[in-house]
């Protein structure tokens, strides 16, 4: 700490702070232009010009002065107030003075400065300047004639988004921030350029001219997205969400987002959500009150076993809670299941075994505490955006190391210093048994490892998995299987990251049993910076496998719930949020088993294809229209109020799942907090959270490891087939699930299904780019737009999962790997 | 004092008024002379064929009655236009607000004063019928 004296107030600072901060520690208020505290110093803009006594009295830019001892700071004489009448008089010489239709009026820095300071004159004149807006992308606006220059957003999209799409270009009074080859901006539109402008000059498009900032109402929120758990505010009038706000102090990462959670929101207010009941009448879906078909559900769900259940990882702990319960309770059905039965299996079975929890010994706070970061698949970006933006600050800022295993590259494989190792596709469990292998080999296992039940057995079956053996089927040499485990042995600190979704069938328990082995034997495990992290993929996944929705032995899982519609033995069948029909595997054999179930309930926010061969259909609500907890991928549990109020004839899951119990004589919860307490009560880590206390801060669940080595089975090795190349499934950055489909931002961008193949095949099968070709696999075929990119190494193609128009699944039964053909 | 005195000064007064000039109009037959600065019904000022709004919603945002409804669009050239502007009469207070609100001089008060209206949805003026008449 230092001494210093501002306004001849005497206070402290920390050695490491610069004259602003130490000013706004204390309560002294600078104004800036150009700064933002995620961001590097830069001094840009000198409005936060102050005078130090020890300086003979010069102004210097207190953004980017570091605080020393005793330095006498003055931050208002009338000379610097008078300096910074001339910066804005400067800024405004150029500036159009567009503020009765710029978006940005009310919430402007300029024009808060140019009132604060009374800049109502201009002693110069110029002329103004004539910039070709950009309107070439629907998300973005730029208007490089609002611009002052800061480079605020030159720098996030480089220091944090890591994308470097925007730049400053020319020079002198022609300066202004441009896009490669001065084209329009083409970029991957997470928009956190728009929300650090301190101008008009970067505008969302799809909120434009909608409503001025001072009449919305700000909503605090979390994104129903990813499992990332990122914090939002919405911004709200006359009960409608018109946009996301940037509020620099939300969340862990600091109001930044992707493309989803900023640009997503329009599903909340769709035209296309239903509105009213709809119970299926000589064939036919009809309007219908609630009572009736609540009525009808109920008769329908006196089964016992013969009823089923298929709940959303989107639902609220609560509802999950509540689902389950009348399921398990009133319904006396033990079948219920989530994300096709398999995308949680990296929790409930695989940590489950290894590490005596179903959830991650890490947070996403340990990504900038470690000293390496271990990446299972590039697509980590692409699931999870906003970990993709702590891993570019980790590795940019902080120089943690960063290694990949992946079978593609990515975007990951661009930071400066990361490794990618491209291993062929569905190989990753061998991999990490060599890397295992290799640990003990080169004995850099930590020596109280011997003790851990399962070393033996494991040391026994790796034996199996030297890199020798192991490169031969991968494609990865010895010597990097080699590298890669010292480099994660040696680290002080690493940490493991993957993630898992309907759309990595290969991230299921063998996977998490062989990663979570690597931070077992290496003792990177219970440490600050340390750990594995199992990224789940949607925003409450984590929390559905908290509240124990998925099958208990007595049950059936989400797959072999489907075989048993088909077969007659379940003749019931409740589906709460999920659309099975494109989201799980192998859409003939989920089409004819929701035609063979005798009863199907869907509860919804829009007519799905489920929906549509449901016979009784619920509209449901929305995130933003309830309240509950969700629990983000680290188990960070947080609170979400209603931002705007429900359409009168919707209803929430919680209230569906309440009428219901209560219609098959059972005892309902008199309110979701009350169920929270329970909850809390009886749910590992949870205790002593309530809604009331989650309300003011989101609180983590602790979780508690009890580690233990498994052997991991790696599948058996995909042989290629000549002329074939080796189709996986995945995320694309702009969606997550199927509900980003109803979200207009998303769909700006990226609005169809695409087959990413390599430059190299693209050449043998002389296929180009956005060339329309037919993929076929033994179980069906797709018409998909081609997109040939440098990342895909040869003889894979990458096709995202999200899509209804032209889905995966018609061509993937389920295997990590499909082997297709592709024709023009 | 006599009592006849007030009575007599009562009826030169009233005769007085009769040989000077009425004050009561004789309306509708007779119009009053209506002051330039006269808050009647507003007027949206048109300027090369367009209205010269911006929907910059200052003036709803200044309304003390809460009477103005605007919604801004986007024409074909990327600029902002009022898709929609609305005044309910019957909670317009005639303050004048929005006239010196307005950054653009995009409304005026004219001096129409006549409003009245046999159902309560004529009170609603929307931007057809705002339009300066020229
Ligand atoms: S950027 Fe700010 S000062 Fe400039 S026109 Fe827009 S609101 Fe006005
Ligand atoms: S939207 Fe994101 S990626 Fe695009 S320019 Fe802005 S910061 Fe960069
Ligand atoms: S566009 Fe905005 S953020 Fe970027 S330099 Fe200009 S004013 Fe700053
Ligand atoms: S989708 Fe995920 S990463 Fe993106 S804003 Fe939402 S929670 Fe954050
Ligand atoms: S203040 Fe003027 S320009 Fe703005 S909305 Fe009202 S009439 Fe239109
Ligand atoms: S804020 Fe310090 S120079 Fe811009």
């Amino acid at each position: 700490m230092v001494n210093l004296t501002i306004d001849d107030k005497q206070v402290t600072a920390p050695k490491t702070a610069t004259i602003y901060e130490a000013a706004k520690m204390n309560g002294v208020n600078i104004p800036i232009l150009c700064h933002d505290k995620k961001l590097k110093p830069f001094g840009a803009c000198r409005m936060c010009l102050v005078e130090v006594e020890q300086m003979k009295g010069r102004q210097i830019p207190a953004c980017t002065t570091p605080v020393t001892e005793g330095m006498i700071i003055r931050t208002s004489t009338p000379d610097i107030v008078k300096a910074r009448k001339m910066v804005l008089e400067l800024l405004l010489l150029n500036h159009p003075l567009d503020c009765p239709v710029c978006d940005k009026a009310g919430d402007c820095d300029l024009q808060n400065l140019t009132y604060e300071y009374k800049v109502d004159t201009n002693r110069f004149v110029d002329e103004k300047f004539h910039h070709e807006i950009d309107y070439n992308n629907p998300l973005i606006e730029r208007d490089m004639n609002r611009c002052v220059l800061c480079g605020k957003c030159a720098r996030i999209c480089d220091e944090i988004v890591s994308f470097g799409a925007l730049t400053f270009i020319d020079r002198g009074i022609e300066t202004k921030i441009g896009c490669e080859f001065e084209d329009g901006l083409n970029c991957e539109f997470c928009g956190s350029c728009i929300s650090v402008c301190p101008v008009g000059s970067l505008l969302a498009r799809p909120f434009k001219f909608k409503a001025r900032f001072w009449s919305l109402t700000k909503q605090k929120s979390v994104c129903g997205y990813c499992g990332t758990g990122c914090n939002l505010t919405l911004g709200v009038k006359d009960n409608k969400v018109l946009t996301t706000l940037y509020d620099e102090n939300q969340g862990f990462h600091k109001g930044q987002l992707c493309v989803r959670g900023r640009f997503g929101y329009q599903f909340i207010n769709s035209d296309k959500r239903l509105t009213s009941p709809l119970v299926r009448r000589n064939g036919r879906l009809i309007e219908a009150s609630w009572e009736e078909a609540l009525e009808v559900v109920a008769a329908r769900l006196k089964g016992g076993n013969s009823v089923a259940a298929l709940g959303s990882s989107r639902l609220t702990n609560e509802e999950l809670t509540l689902f389950k319960k009348l399921m398990l309770e009133n319904v006396g059905s033990s079948n219920f299941d989530h994300s096709a039965g398999y995308a949680h299996s990296a929790l409930t079975s695989g940590f489950a075994r290894s590490f005596g929890t179903t959830a991650s010994p890490a947070s996403i706070l340990d990504i900038q505490k470690t000293d390496l970061l271990f990446v299972i698949k590039t697509d980590s970006y692409e699931t999870h955006p906003v970990i993709g933006f702590e891993i570019n600050m980790a590795v940019k800022n902080r120089g943690i190391k960063l290694n990949i295993i992946s079978d593609k590259r990515g975007k990951l494989s661009k930071l400066p210093g990361a490794n990618t190792f491209v291993h062929k596709p569905g190989s990753e469990v061998s991999v990490l048994n060599a890397i295992a292998k290799s640990i003990l080999d080169d004995k850099l296992a930590v020596g109280s490892v011997d003790s851990v039940q399962g070393y033996a057995e494991l040391a026994e079956a790796l034996k199996a998995y030297t890199p020798e053996a192991v490169s031969a089927l991968c494609g990865l040499t010895a010597e990097d299987i080699k590298k890669i485990a010292r480099e994660y042995a040696s680290a002080d600190k690493a940490l493991i990251l993957f993630p898992i979704g309907q759309g990595y069938v290969s991230h299921n328990q063998e996977m998490s049993c062989a990663v979570a082995n690597l931070s077992i034997l290496t003792g990177k495990l219970g440490k600050e910076g340390c750990g594995v992290l199992c990224m789940s993929e949607k925003n409450n996944s984590q929390g559905a496998v908290d509240m124990g929705f998925f099958p208990r032995a007595d049950g059936m899982n989400a797959q072999q719930i489907l075989d048993a519609c088909k077969n007659g033995s379940v003749k019931t069948l409740f589906v709460a949020g999920e659309n099975p029909i494109v989201s799980y595997p192998d859409k003939s054999k989920v089409t004819t088993a929701l035609e063979a179930v005798e009863f199907l309930i869907v509860s919804e926010l829009f007519m799905t294809e489920t929906a549509a061969m449901a016979d009784v259909v619920l509209p449901a609500c929305s995130f933003a229209e309830k309240d509950g907890t969700f629990t983000s991928t680290d188990r960070r549990v947080q609170y979400v109020s209603p931002s705007i109020r429900k359409n009168s004839n919707c209803k929430t899951d919680f209230e569906i799942f309440s009428a219901l119990i209560s219609k098959l004589g059972g005892q309902t919860p008199v309110s979701s907090s009350l169920l929270f307490s329970e909850i809390s009560s009886n749910t590992d880590g949870y205790a002593g959270m309530t809604h009331v206390s989650l309300r003011k801060e989101s609180a983590f669940a602790s979780v508690n490891v009890k580690p233990k080595l498994i052997v991991p089975k790696a599948s058996a090795a995909v042989s290629s087939e000549p002329g074939k190349l080796a189709m996986v499934t995945g995320s694309a950055l702009y969606h997550s699930g199927t509900l980003s489909q109803f979200g207009e931002g998303p769909m700006h961008v990226c609005p169809e299904a695409y087959v990413e193949m390599s430059r190299k095949d693209a050449a043998n099968l002389k296929i180009h780019d956005k060339d329309i070709v037919t993929v076929s696999s033994p179980t069906g075929s797709l018409k998909l737009n081609v997109k040939v990119t440098a990342r895909i190494p040869e003889g894979l193609v990458f096709v995202p999962y999200h899509f209804s128009a032209a889905p995966v699944n018609a061509i993937w039964d389920g295997a990590p790997v499909t082997m297709v053909s592709l024709t023009k | 004092m006599n009592p006849i005195t007030p009575i007599i000064n009562g009826l030169a007064i009233t005769l007085k008024h009769l040989f000077m000039k009425p004050v009561t109009l004789q309306y509708p037959d007779e119009r009053p002379k209506v002051a330039a600065r006269f808050r009647g019904l507003h007027a949206l000022n048109v300027s090369h064929n367009k209205a010269k709004c911006v929907a910059c919603y200052l003036c709803p945002t200044v309304c003390p009655a809460k009477c103005i409804t605007v919604e801004a669009g986007e024409d074909a050239n990327h600029d902002k236009f009022a898709s929609k502007y609305e005044i309910d009469m019957l909670r317009c207070i005639f303050c004048g607000y929005c006239v010196e609100a307005c950054p653009v001089d995009a409304i005026r008060m004219t001096g129409e004063f006549e409003l009245a209206n046999y159902h309560r949805e004529d009170f609603i003026y929307n931007k057809e019928r705002l339009l300066e008449k020229k």
